[in-house]
């Protein structure tokens, strides 16, 4: 959305505020002493006191400004949205400042005719899913005397995953052979080619079919058959839902880095098993959304 | 050095840099020590934040800040006023200095730069410290844009050029409101009413005192003349006059007052518009014998001099009428007369002697004076810029001893002459001549004009002018200092003439600074109205004023509005962009829009698993514009592809 001149607010700071008071004192003195420059100084500092006001507001007028929506964090992680700002003018956009939800401010500035993102880093307590409601995109520049400020409301989601539980019992229908034995039968059968997405592990990417396509792929393996637990919630221990949940996430995290085919089954909804990221999001956002149907659960 | 602390080190520097430069005009008034202390304090902290310092703690700070303040006490025995002021404000922003850390004591830095330079326009308000003061402002002011700065990511900023665009933007605002901003009649809080040390004449003479100002070039006042220039004969400019005489040195009577004859005038009136530079006293000057000037700058006492109700402290205009031919106080008051004829009892016996031998043997008061001017003139008296020094008896010394003087050496000795022939006669000192500036067609006079004479009183003719320096040296009033005996002299203080070009030179020099005090330094009410008259108010009351200011600063805004809109304006995207562009808006309005982030070919590919029917087209899009944006070569059909293909884009 663009920053719009009716929409664009301005006051001076607490800076400015005392520049308007030095000003008003050189303004007296002068005038008492009768001292033509230094009205004249008083004067000058005054009319860079307006072009300072309008070349404020002028910093963030017109910009372009679009948010989009995060990559899922872990409970207790930033989720990190991130805004571009494009500057479709000819004067670069210094010292712009983001700020949202209790997210630290976020700075950046635009070069003429470019684009600049700022990552606004919104810390997360539980999961669940948050939306990104209002973000301020201020400036004080030049001279700090001003400060601009436009508000958005980009409504952009963002679905937080439970926090995978540190000291999780091992899945219950995980084969005996788990552990290191598992990772190395999961990377014995080599599947087929995949795309890369963030997340996916570095040793897997093919670099020779990097290298011919210029594309980034990722290899995937098919696990042993008998490998293809379904984590259910009746199974996770714990002594509340949210335990249990973190529990169910931890073993899906770890059976997706050990290149496994899981399935996941939760009270009114049941994932079939399957390998790979797809798979890893699926489940985890089955988790992040899940709530409790009924009292006997919790 | 890590970045952080190089954009620290940067930032403490601009601001430190502007703090000394506002300290510059200052320098030489202050007191050495104050000077030391705050360049000192500057080095320090600037070579503290390179090595990592640690900065005095809070104690230290105190201890120093009450140090500087006692050091102002003793040094200006006050800490209020002009002098004491600006030097505790210079002290102040060196221990401010000491405790700087973050861009707030930065900023502070700053204003107190600006108060430095507000303070140096109320010492001076000429081109030179004009000059020297309008770059400090903009220095400060782009300290201040580099202090304020966020990030230090971001594009470079050139502060220099920023800050002064800006000054320029804001140039016709203030332009305006100093040209309608009304100015006071009065003030709102008493005027500093002591005499400040300048160079120029003062209330009482020494005879050697004038000859130290003769070395001095420093313009005195500017006269512009309504008829021709009167010739240098003429051109006595009265200042004060001392009836006091101690023996040695001559003084203004001070305490108590004549009544004031009124002169009676012949020939023709001179009328003329002195300019005075500040003197810090309270005398005007004016061509012998002023009759009227500016109603209200100043009264005429008895001795015919004009006094201001105020020391002249800043740049003074004042219109005046003068005759050259005048009786004036032809009937002598009885305590007048004793006043111009007291000698020191028992001071100066040979001159009582001489005076007493001389006047025996002529026959008329006329041919007494007439005969001292001979003797002045005859027998071996030198006039020279570096007399020696004169005893106790200074006019005995002179007349019999050294015999090598100055205006002041004989102005003195002829009236003690005088006086002890029982004549009336007093000195007045002022100025005699003049330098014609032929740029701008106005008379300068400068301290080095500066001169003393007699005057005598003689029954049926009043006060007489009798100039005992020009029996001596005469080519000294007619031609000036430069070309009498003392002129050669001159060579050695530095002020021999110059060349032709460098005397056309310094003329130029001298009418930019003239016109600089008619339209800066002195432009006041008058001349607001008369501006105000041109634009159709007369007799403008503050209506006019408001009306005047709220047009003009709206206009003013205008011209801003219209800059910064020019300067802003969206860069007009070339082709390529503009068709990609429209791809992009197109899908965005079936609410398919790139992440941010997303690459184009990325997006493509998003775009065709969203809706596989924009596939193909999507991607040969996306590929025909990189290949524009990022070949190597890209082909001149391309465009026309991407543009067409665009065109049929319609999702």
């Amino acid at each position: 959305m663009t920053l719009q001149r009716g929409r664009i607010y301005i006051l001076p700071t607490g800076l400015g505020l005392a520049f308007g008071v030095m000003l008003f004192a050189m303004l007296l003195g002068s005038l008492n002493y009768g001292n033509n420059l230094g009205l004249a100084l008083t004067f000058l500092l005054g009319a860079l006191g307006v072009v300072a006001m309008h070349a404020c507001h002028r910093n963030l007028e017109s910009l372009v400004a679009r948010a989009s929506d995060a990559d899922p964090p872990f409970a207790g992680q930033d989720a990190l949205f991130r805004i571009a700002v494009a500057n479709p003018g000819r004067v670069p956009r210094c010292d712009l400042e983001a700020a949202a939800n209790g997210a630290p401010e976020a700075t950046a500035s635009v070069a003429a005719g470019g684009e600049s993102a700022f990552t606004l880093r919104v810390p997360t307590r539980r999961r669940g899913s948050i939306v990104l409601e209002r973000v301020e995109i201020a400036t004080r520049f030049p001279y700090g005397l001003f400060r601009a400020w436009a508000v958005l409301h980009p409504a952009t989601h963002c679905l937080v995953y439970p926090q995978p539980a540190r000291d999780a019992p091992p899945p219950p229908l995980a084969p005996g052979a788990a552990g290191g034995g598992a990772v190395r039968s999961g990377e014995d059968d080599f599947a087929g080619l995949k795309d890369y997405h963030p997340g996916d592990q570095p040793r897997h990417i093919a670099w020779k079919a990097y290298a011919r396509a210029d594309e980034l792929l990722v290899k995937e393996f098919s696990g042993e058959a008998e490998a293809m637990p379904v984590f259910d919630l009746d199974d996770a221990p714990g002594s509340d839902l949210e335990t249990r949940l973190s529990v169910l996430a931890r073993w899906v995290v770890d059976a997706h880095a050990r290149g496994l085919t899981f399935g996941l089954r939760l009270p009114g909804e049941d994932i079939a098993p399957e390998p790979g990221d797809a798979q890893r999001r699926r489940c985890l956002a089955a988790l992040a959304r899940f709530e409790a149907p009924a009292p006997d659960v919790a | 050095m890590s970045p952080e602390r190089d954009a620290g080190f940067r930032r403490l520097a601009w601001a430190t840099g502007g703090l000394v430069a506002a300290l510059v005009p200052h320098l030489l008034r202050l007191e050495p020590w104050v000077c030391a202390v705050v360049l000192a304090a500057s080095a320090w902290r600037l070579l503290a934040e390179r090595r990592g310092w640690r900065l005095p703690p809070p104690l230290v700070r105190g201890m120093i800040a009450g140090a500087v303040t006692a050091g102002v006490y003793l040094s200006y025995s006050t800490i209020t006023g002009l002098d004491g002021g600006t030097a505790l404000l210079a002290l102040m922003s060196a221990v401010k200095l000491l405790e700087t850390r973050n861009a707030r004591d930065q900023t502070v830095l700053i204003f107190i730069g600006w108060f430095l330079c507000l303070a140096s326009f109320l010492y001076a308000q000429d081109v030179r410290t004009a000059a020297w003061v309008l770059p400090t402002v903009w220095l400060l002011a782009a300290a201040l844009l580099v202090v304020a700065r966020r990030g230090e990511d971001g594009t470079p900023l050139r502060p220099f050029r920023t800050t002064g665009a800006m000054l320029l933007k804001g140039a016709p605002i203030a332009v305006i409101l100093f040209a309608f901003f009304p100015r006071l009649a009065g003030s709102f809080w008493g005027l500093p009413s002591g005499e400040r040390a300048l160079t120029g004449l003062t209330e009482e003479m020494s005879p050697g005192d004038i000859s130290d100002l003769t070395l001095n070039d420093v313009v005195a006042f500017r006269v512009r003349f309504d008829g021709p220039l009167p010739p240098p004969r003429e051109r006595y400019w009265r200042g004060l006059v001392f009836s006091e005489f101690d023996g040695k040195t001559w003084s203004r009577e001070s305490v108590r007052s004549f009544p004031w004859k009124k002169p009676t005038h012949s020939a023709a009136a001179v009328g003329y518009t002195v300019t005075l530079e500040p003197t810090g006293q309270r005398m005007l000057f004016a061509l012998d014998l002023v009759d009227h000037w500016t109603p209200g700058v100043a009264v005429q006492s008895w001795d015919y001099s004009l006094r201001t109700p105020r020391p002249v402290n800043s740049v003074l205009r004042y219109d005046a009428t003068s005759y050259p031919r005048y009786n004036a106080g032809e009937q002598l008051a009885p305590d007048l007369r004793d006043l111009n004829l007291e000698l020191p009892f028992g001071r100066n016996p040979r001159t009582a002697a001489l005076a007493k031998g001389l006047r025996a043997s002529s026959a008329s008061d006329a041919d007494y004076i007439r005969a001292v001017l001979r003797l002045f003139r005859e027998q071996e008296f030198y006039y020279t810029l570096s007399p020696p020094g004169l005893e106790r008896d200074s006019v005995d010394d002179f007349l019999f001893n050294t015999r090598r003087g100055f205006c002041g050496h004989f102005a003195s000795a002829f009236t003690a002459l005088m006086r002890a022939a029982g004549i009336p006669a007093r000195i007045v000192a002022g100025y005699q001549g003049g330098d014609w500036n032929s740029v701008g067609g106005y008379l300068i006079v400068r301290q080095s004009h500066a001169h003393a004479w007699s005057e005598v009183w003689l029954p049926g003719r009043g006060w007489w002018r009798v100039d005992p320096t020009a029996a001596v040296a005469p080519e000294r009033i007619e031609r000036g200092i430069a070309a009498s005996a003392a002129g050669s002299e001159l060579a050695e203080g530095g002020l021999l003439r110059d060349s032709e070009f460098f005397w056309q030179a310094r003329m130029l020099w001298d009418n930019l600074n003239a016109e600089w005090n008619d339209w800066v330094v002195r432009f006041d009410r008058a001349n607001q109205e008369e501006l105000l008259a041109h634009l159709g108010f007369h007799n403008p009351g503050w209506a006019a004023f408001a009306t005047v200011l709220v047009v003009g600063l709206g206009l003013a805004g205008v011209v801003l509005l219209l800059w910064l809109a020019l300067e802003y304006r969206p860069r007009r995207p070339d082709a390529v962009t503009a068709a990609y562009r429209k791809f992009t808006g197109r899908l965005a309005r079936r609410g398919i829009e790139p992440a941010v982030g997303e690459a184009p070919r990325a997006f493509a590919k998003r775009v065709r698993y969203l809706r596989p029917d924009l596939g193909v087209a999507s991607l040969s899009i996306t590929e025909a514009y990189l290949r524009l944006r990022y070949g190597p070569a890209p082909a001149a059909t391309d465009l026309d592809f991407l543009r067409r293909e665009v065109a049929r884009f319609r999702p």
